[in-house]
């Protein structure tokens, strides 16, 4: 599906490099907590320089999601229709992502959702499907 | 009351004149020139000599098409022949000119202020996508097949499905009255091109909730307008139009990340800065000019400034109230929706033409059965939701 790929940069190099090892990686806040996304050289709630890595279980919900009907781009005609998403992830950030399904009328804001990985080249992208608890 | 202090300004700055170019589809003109058309016919229109004007300040530059130059304010100045104090263009959608021009008037760095939107999008085939909302990474939306401005909204628009009750059944509503009003605008590139509900409903989603018909034109062509203090639009040709409210808020975070989307967006906040300028409420307005890149701003615009709760605008906007001959006209040429895409000057500089008598079969008075208007609420919003000006014109 991906013609685009990472475009790591100097900020979200340490998350790229994680998804190799599959695992969804985030700045945590060492004085407030806050889990960042963007990733970001301070916590931009209370501008901490401090922080420490986590990792997400990769389970969250789906924040809001659309249906793309029309290719703006070549690459993606072949995958119409795909679903575009916007996923909560338990640990707080937002992130982008697909919602991989077979039926995107089933899907709702907040249902819930886990990762999966889909692998392209060098990288694992971090992608979603519904997910009964 | 925050913004008291702002009462100071209140009807002391004017909007003194409009250009307008051919407009839809211009095929064989590069943007450059609709900047310089724009901008000498605001000029003569404000009937003032390209000298007098010492501020330019350009909206947001999309990348040039082609081999055609960048229409950089330097490049606009060249052409228009003029030498500015001041010059400024936006590299995203910060909608700050209005209040940008308010404040070299009132500091005194400058006296005329041109301000200038113009474009070859539609015969340059602009699909606003590669040119996305969001500065770098912006390789990794593409990863996911995220293109841009309509994928974008149409997230917020979902959301605000699932937070209130909204969706096409409103949006329909908003679509149909603003092509009502293109129907009496010969400018208009929807003139002569009546919609229905069916119409509507029947259309294919483009990226669902959305279908082509609640997203904005792509247009080719121009606007501007001047900017100067009443006391010197006194002098000048036209009715003076002032500025009796201006407010602007950034809520800045990108859409992916936000949860003000579904309201309250910078909307609010802006419109109250306006409001306490003004020191006027809703009640008060005669029109609206609402910035519409798409059905569902409108309404999250119209329901943050307060016109009705979260859920009602379906009510709101039903049985033609903001239609030719409704109580509460809205988008009077037809708007982004339906007469063309201009940025914020196609609001602004609707409602000033309004406000001078100007806007000929669509004129708001009494042969369209609307009151002739005195003040009108005009909205300038930018990225996704991420940035909001609100401007109250009034005729004095």
């Amino acid at each position: 599906m991906n013609t685009f790929l990472p475009t790591p940069t100097a900020d979200t190099k340490f998350f790229w490099e994680a998804t190799q090892n599959k695992e969804l990686k985030f700045q945590k806040c060492r004085n407030c907590g806050h889990v960042r996304w963007p990733a970001s050289i301070a916590c931009p709630e209370c501008h901490s320089f401090d922080f420490e890595y986590v990792i997400s279980k990769g389970i969250g919900k789906i924040y809001s999601f659309v249906v793309y009907n029309v290719a703006f781009h070549e690459a993606f005609k072949q995958n119409l229709p795909y679903v575009v998403a916007i996923i909560e992830l338990e640990e707080g950030p937002h992130i982008l992502s697909n919602v991989i399904t077979n039926n995107p009328a089933e899907l709702r804001c907040e249902m819930p959702v886990k990762i999966i990985w889909e692998s392209y080249e060098n990288y694992n992208i971090p992608k979603f499907k519904p997910f009964e608890n | 009351m925050k913004y008291t202090h702002l009462k100071k300004l209140r009807d002391k700055y004017a909007i003194v004149g409009v250009g307008y170019t051919p407009q839809g589809k211009v095929p064989g003109r590069s943007a450059l020139s609709f900047y310089v058309e724009a901008g000498i016919n605001a000029i003569k229109d404000a009937g003032l000599k390209k000298e007098d004007i010492d501020g330019l300040i350009c909206y947001r530059q999309f990348p040039a098409i082609s081999n055609e130059p960048e229409a950089t304010p330097y490049l606009v100045a060249q052409l228009l022949g003029i030498e500015p104090t001041v010059l400024s263009q936006e590299s995203y959608c910060p909608r700050h000119h209005f209040v940008q021009a308010v404040s070299l008037l009132e500091a005194g760095f400058c006296n005329y202020v041109l301000i200038i939107y113009a474009d070859n999008a539609l015969s340059g085939r602009r699909m606003f996508i590669e040119e996305a909302t969001h500065p770098e990474p912006k390789n990794d939306n593409y990863m996911y097949g995220e293109f841009g401005f309509v994928g974008d909204y149409a997230l917020a628009a979902r959301r605000a499905m699932f937070e209130f009750e909204t969706g096409p059944n409103t949006w329909k509503e908003i679509a149909v009255s603003q092509r009502k009003w293109a129907n009496l605008n010969p400018n208009a590139t929807m003139y002569n091109k009546p919609l229905t509900y069916e119409d509507y409903l029947n259309s294919e989603y483009l990226i669902e909730p959305f279908r082509k018909l609640d997203a904005s034109l792509i247009s080719d062509g121009g606007r501007a307008c001047i900017v100067t203090s009443v006391e010197r639009a006194k002098d000048l040709k036209n009715p003076v139009v002032s500025i009796m409210g201006i407010g602007e808020a950034n809520p800045s975070i990108d859409i992916h990340q936000a949860t003000y989307i579904t309201g309250p967006t910078g909307a609010k906040k802006a419109s109250q800065m306006a409001f306490e300028m003004a020191d006027i409420t809703l009640n008060d307005i005669d029109a609206c000019e609402i910035y519409d890149c798409f059905t569902y701003t409108v309404e999250i615009t119209m329901q943050d400034y307060g016109f009705f709760k979260p859920g009602e605008g379906k009510d709101f906007f039903k049985d033609g109230f903001t239609a030719p001959g409704g109580k509460l006209p809205v988008n009077t040429s037809g708007g982004l929706l339906s007469e063309a895409y201009f940025m914020g000057l196609t609001p602004i500089t609707e409602a000033v033409m309004q406000l001078m008598g100007r806007a000929e079969k669509r004129q708001l008075g009494v042969a369209i059965g609307n009151k002739k208007p005195e003040i009108i609420l005009c909205s300038d919003n930018g990225g996704v939701l991420q940035t909001h000006a609100t401007i109250i014109l009034r005729r004095l």
